[in-house]
């Protein structure tokens, strides 16, 4: 079974096909494209809408090229509908919709977090793990339970990446500035103090961010360093107190801040305290792509019909622990 | 006897129980009696001044609030002695079952009797901040509540609303399918001890930090 994935929830436009043979997947191509906004900015949903929509087409036609798979060849069409920006989701969605109805494929909408987490699985072979999400959008701590994944922690206000992003951009870096943080922080071993906040399986970042911006102007890679050590401590920590709660023997990282070595380094030393497996998604499949779409709609395909052009809306704001899993 | 007598009798004795996230727990004796022994271990994936920081902060405000609870009726472990420096903590062992190993209707009773609990504490000014199902333990029907790692001297709304968040996130997450009448119990509880309208402003402070999270709220 052939699928098209189709990822356009924030700074990525990306296409992909993936073949789906029993419960094994290959990806044949995955291609894209991301917006940079200029130094020292966040994204701008409608410079970023506008970049994907300008580079859809040759992301798609470089993406059936490279798999060597025609339109026609398709069983299945799957778009990101959400969470993420409005304007980009339209975007990915615009495209799916007019393949769809063109080519009478059937339409999959499927949820971005859900693609992270089905992808990271189907690469690494992870059987039932206790998820952490860590991206631009997510920070969740998550595990599988009757049909749903629940929520067992979760950021009280910004996410890991928008954490590391603002300290970034306020430092005048391009973003997102993960890798020039990490960069930075493994210049540095002097710890200035920072607020460490848990709260139960939960952490807060805010506190976090307004101190280390005023630690900056002492020492840019000792803030980096400090940054990442307390943040990164906390999620080790929330961690570990959903392991020890849930008993869950494997734990899998999804997301773009999956890439961090540092914060895989922390959640390794978590996992061998607790005897547990340690799954990390591949660097080049952690962050946003179409495989993570194509991927989760083929999973559905095997138990659901395509969803009616008319009913194929985008949904900024929806929420991973409201999706029924079925497959 | 000799306290490093005592030492080296309840070091003889130890024996692992659980794992916990911040602290392993070992079953020891103390005085002859059946206690258990908290120690937070250092963490080497953490940074060694924010460990350090972190261990004996929790350490001594866990013993500090655990003995202080009793005051005002709130049946904890007795703490016999804390060692700051090594950050462990000896306390009573209570023999009994985690509300998270109880039957489904039973949990449904008892978070009846948390609410009541977790109530009293807030009414005195503490939070517990790490209100989960398995720090609570049932012997012969009385309720103990354990581990103050995370427990804070607060009267600030926003503070017991997120204790109550946390302990909704809980029942949601590992308890689905109960989650609506053990909340509903345990708000009942909570409301007979802190009135009416005490519970009604938590409550709209606990659906304000939902509106905060990521993806709850906006269209």
């Amino acid at each position: 079974m052939l699928g098209l994935g189709i990822e356009s929830t924030a700074h990525t436009f990306s296409c992909a096909i993936l073949e789906k043979k029993g419960k094994k997947g290959k990806i044949l191509s995955d291609i894209r494209k991301i917006y940079r906004p200029p130094d020292g900015e966040g994204i701008h949903p409608r410079e970023a809408s506008r970049h994907h929509a300008e580079n859809s087409p040759e992301v798609l036609s470089e993406c059936l090229k490279k798999a060597g798979v025609k339109m026609t060849d398709l069983d299945i069409i799957s778009y990101a509908a959400g969470p993420g920006l409005g304007p980009c989701l339209r975007i990915g969605a615009v495209v799916a919709r007019s393949l769809a109805s063109y080519y009478k494929i059937p339409i999959y909408p499927v949820n971005h977090a859900l693609g992270h987490i089905e992808l990271g699985k189907m690469l690494t072979g992870a059987k039932d793990p206790l998820v952490l999400l860590v991206s631009g959008g997510h920070t969740m701590i998550l595990a599988f339970l009757s049909k749903k994944w629940r929520v067992f922690g979760e950021t009280l206000d910004i996410t890991l990446g928008q954490l590391l992003d603002q300290i970034g951009r306020s430092a005048g870096f391009a973003s997102p500035c993960g890798t020039k943080i990490e960069e930075l922080a493994s210049k540095s071993t002097n710890y200035v103090n920072l607020p460490y906040v848990v709260k139960g399986n939960d952490v807060s970042f805010s506190g976090l961010l307004s101190a280390t911006k005023q630690i900056i102007p002492k020492g840019l890679e000792d803030a980096c360093f400090s940054l990442q050590e307390t943040a990164f401590a906390m999620i080790g920590e929330a961690t570990e107190r959903a392991l020890s709660f849930t008993g869950k023997k494997e734990l899998l990282i999804v997301g773009g801040v999956a890439a961090n070595k540092r914060l895989s380094e922390i959640l390794q030393s978590v996992c061998k305290r607790h005897n547990c497996k340690f799954f990390v998604s591949p660097r080049e499949y952690a962050g946003d792509c179409g495989s993570q779409i194509s991927w989760t709609g083929l999973l559905e395909s095997s138990t659901k019909q395509g969803v009616p052009i008319e009913e194929t809306f985008v949904r900024q704001s929806w929420r991973l622990d409201t999706v029924e899993v079925m497959y | 006897m000799s306290f490093k007598l005592r030492f080296k009798l309840v070091y003889k004795l130890l024996k692992l129980l659980k794992k916990g996230a911040e602290a392993d727990i070992y079953l020891t004796l103390w005085d002859g009696k059946k206690a258990i022994l908290k120690i937070r271990q250092k963490k080497d994936y953490r940074n060694e001044i924010l460990d350090k920081r972190i261990r004996m902060q929790r350490t001594v405000r866990e013993s500090e609030i655990i003995s202080d609870i009793k005051s005002f009726g709130v049946r904890s472990p007795l703490v016999y002695f804390v060692d700051p420096k090594k950050c462990e903590i000896y306390i009573q062992y209570v023999d009994g079952t985690s509300v998270k190993d109880l039957s489904n209707p039973k949990i449904i009773k008892t978070c009846e009797e948390i609410g009541k609990i977790v109530g009293l504490l807030h009414k005195n000014g503490i939070m517990h901040g790490d209100l989960t199902t398995s720090n609570f333990i049932v012997q012969k029907g009385k309720v103990f509540v354990i581990d103050f790692g995370l427990a804070q001297r607060t009267d600030k709304t926003e503070d017991h609303a997120i204790d109550l968040r946390l302990f909704k996130e809980i029942l949601n997450s590992a308890h689905a399918h109960i989650m609506e009448k053990a909340w509903i119990s345990f708000l009942k509880g909570y409301k007979k001890i802190v009135g009416i309208s005490r519970h009604n402003r938590v409550l709209i402070q606990v659906s304000v930090i939902e509106s905060r999270g990521r993806y709850a709220n906006v269209v």
